[in-house]
């Protein structure tokens, strides 16, 4: 089954009077349980195409089936609710709340919930910390944090309200190459409990710890 | 529910987090509220210190001053009521139970042996402890007896035992009034000082009648009637009805103007919250000015901390924050720190008012309302001036927000 369907998706900006077509038309199906890596170039309209994977942006035209649904006819609200119950972010500078502690970062997907399906948040946030073993820096501030452990803590951000997808967008932009094998490690241990992970990178190097890449170029998968 | 309380929760968090913006904005609510506060006080205490002074004067009665509004304004006392008007009032007015014609002589110089003071002598009808609640301590009343034979009796205020006596006993004593032997029946309790600054424990009582022979050499005039009525719900009418009979009794043609003049309960109160009501007014406009630039200081320290925190309302977005959950986010931090402000307000709002109680004898009365009203305005300050940066936060699309 696949977890993410895409037909046909266009997307166009306008820049004032000019249009410029982000998105030519992508076809793209990923299988509930893959870790797929999505590269290309600058400008290449990667980063288009994860924001509308990850529902933060919506297409001009196309079909795109998020776990059984058709989320190109959803509202706003309704896709914010979207992403808090199937989608994890993980972002090349981290975004942690820096006034917030660790565990309070970890808690933030959980607080967007009409109903917990979590009896207790905490234990389960906790949990998912001792998982990226940063359980005993539960209550330090992010900036007491080494870079990877700061993206250590956005990845079980990503995994608290327990999503299909995970999206990381270079995840290791920023982290040295020893740290940043270590996070892959993480993702692929993710993906070995059965997440589907879509990474976005430029870096072969790293693409290559997914099980299949995509090419995106000029608006279209090559 | 348990929804906004987490998203209430971040607020708090957030004005915890954001020392400056949280210190910046309390602190010119606080301001504003304060002055609010103090002008609720204010304008109870004038109220309630009005309402006191009513209490004594009698909340049934009128006094009717002789002489037109015209003529006290220059300083003249005309003497237009005369005890045949009295006598007439008595007879027409069945609801009256109590018709007392006072006169008054200012400047009576008074002496016990060798200790002289000048004071205030009011000739007055028998019970004048009973027609102006005002409770004799030592001795007794004036009696039909000492009115009707103009006898050389006195009650004495306070203030006149204090200098003439000192601690020694007064009743039953003879002082001298205006050359004149006066016995000393009764004291009167003690009344302070009025609004207007009048020492009302300054003045001697004597039977009217003494006071218009042997002081005044006044056989016709008194100067002030007082009349008390058994339905006070009624008042208004009886007060009027009372205007209408003394201008006719005084032949007024139309148009005229009235050559006395009529006071209520009504008149005081009025008169009493006036003196208070250039101060309410000046804190006032204080108040709302500085609640005016507290909520532009919050509004524009909220909008540059929603664009500080672009990244952050981005983040919340990407993890399922609703535009409305942001929203309610920041209108919650704005109404906290409003809220906090309106409290410290109402503390600064006490003290404030303490220190106005001690340099100008300001009446102040502390109640809920008060501090209802600060709370409740600080609310406003807090929606009205929040409600554009929240909306602002709430409108960032989160890809645009997350890229920034």
């Amino acid at each position: 089954m696949s977890l993410c369907l895409l037909e046909d998706i266009k997307k166009t900006y306008f820049l004032g009077e000019q249009e410029v077509e982000v998105l030519r038309g992508v076809d793209l199906e990923i299988p509930d349980g893959e870790f797929a890596a999505i590269m290309g170039p600058s400008g290449s309209g990667k980063t288009t195409l994860m924001n509308i994977i990850g529902c933060l942006d919506v297409p001009t035209s196309g079909r795109y089936v998020l776990a059984g649904k058709d989320v190109t006819q959803l509202s706003d609200d309704e896709l914010s609710t979207y992403r808090n119950e199937h989608i994890g972010f993980v972002f090349q500078s981290f975004f942690l709340l820096p006034y917030a502690t660790v565990l309070e970062n970890v808690l933030l997907p959980t607080l967007y919930v009409d109903r917990s399906k979590w009896g207790d948040t905490q234990k389960r946030a906790m949990e998912i910390l001792s998982m990226v073993g940063l359980k005993e820096r539960a209550k330090f501030k992010p900036g007491q944090l080494s870079g990877g452990q700061q993206q250590r803590v956005a990845l079980a951000r990503a995994l608290v309200n327990d999503p299909e997808l995970v999206l990381a967008d270079e995840p290791t932009g920023q982290l040295d190459s020893n740290t940043a094998a270590e996070i892959m490690a993480l993702l692929s241990a993710m993906n070995a409990r059965g997440k589907t992970v879509v990474l976005i990178t430029h870096d072969q190097a790293i693409a290559a710890h997914a099980s299949r890449i995509i090419n995106i170029k000029d608006g279209l998968i090559v | 529910m348990s929804r906004s309380l987490n998203v209430l929760s971040q607020s708090l968090q957030a004005v915890k987090a954001f020392k400056l913006r949280t210190s910046f904005c309390l602190i010119s609510v606080a301001l504003g509220i304060a002055s609010i506060t103090i002008i609720v006080a204010a304008t109870e205490g004038a109220y309630k210190k009005a309402f006191d002074i009513v209490a004594l004067f009698g909340p049934d009665s009128v006094l009717v001053i002789g002489g037109s509004e015209e003529a006290r304004a220059i300083g003249e006392r005309e003497k237009t009521l005369t005890l045949a008007d009295v006598e007439a009032v008595e007879e027409s007015f069945p609801h009256a139970y109590l018709v007392l014609p006072m006169t008054a002589a200012a400047n009576i110089n008074v002496s016990y042996r060798q200790n002289k003071h000048q004071t205030f002598v009011v000739g007055s009808t028998a019970d004048y402890s009973r027609g102006w609640t005002w409770p004799v301590v030592q001795g007794s009343d004036l009696t039909e007896e000492d009115v009707r034979g103009g006898r050389n009796v006195a009650l004495l205020g306070v203030q006149v035992v204090r200098n003439l006596f000192g601690d020694g006993e007064p009743i039953g004593k003879y002082i001298i009034v205006k050359g004149i032997p006066v016995q000393v029946v009764g004291v009167l309790t003690e009344r302070g000082t009025t609004p207007t600054g009048a020492n009302m424990d300054d003045r001697v009582v004597m039977p009217i009648t003494t006071v218009m022979r042997k002081l005044l050499n006044e056989r016709k005039y008194v100067s002030v009637l007082r009349v008390r009525f058994t339905d006070q719900a009624r008042l208004a009418h009886h007060q009027e009805e009372l205007r209408l009979f003394l201008r006719q009794r005084h032949n007024l043609p139309d148009g005229e103007p009235d050559d006395f003049r009529v006071i209520s309960p009504k008149e005081i109160i009025l008169f009493l919250v006036a003196l208070t009501g250039s101060l309410v007014l000046f804190l006032g406009l204080v108040g709302f000015i500085s609640l005016l630039v507290a909520g532009f200081v919050l509004a524009n320290l909220f909008l540059l901390s929603v664009k500080e925190r672009t990244k952050e309302i981005g983040i919340r977005r990407a993890v399922g924050a609703t535009r409305g959950d942001i929203r309610l986010q920041f209108l919650g931090e704005a109404v906290v720190i409003t809220t906090l402000g309106g409290l410290a307000g109402f503390i600064i709002g006490i003290l404030g008012s303490k220190v106005l109680t001690f340099v100008a004898e300001f009446p102040i009365h502390f109640s809920w309302k008060a501090f209802a009203a600060g709370l409740v305005l600080s609310w406003l300050v807090g929606i009205g001036f929040g409600l554009k940066p929240a909306a602002t936060a709430s409108n960032l699309n989160p890809i645009e927000a997350i890229r920034g």
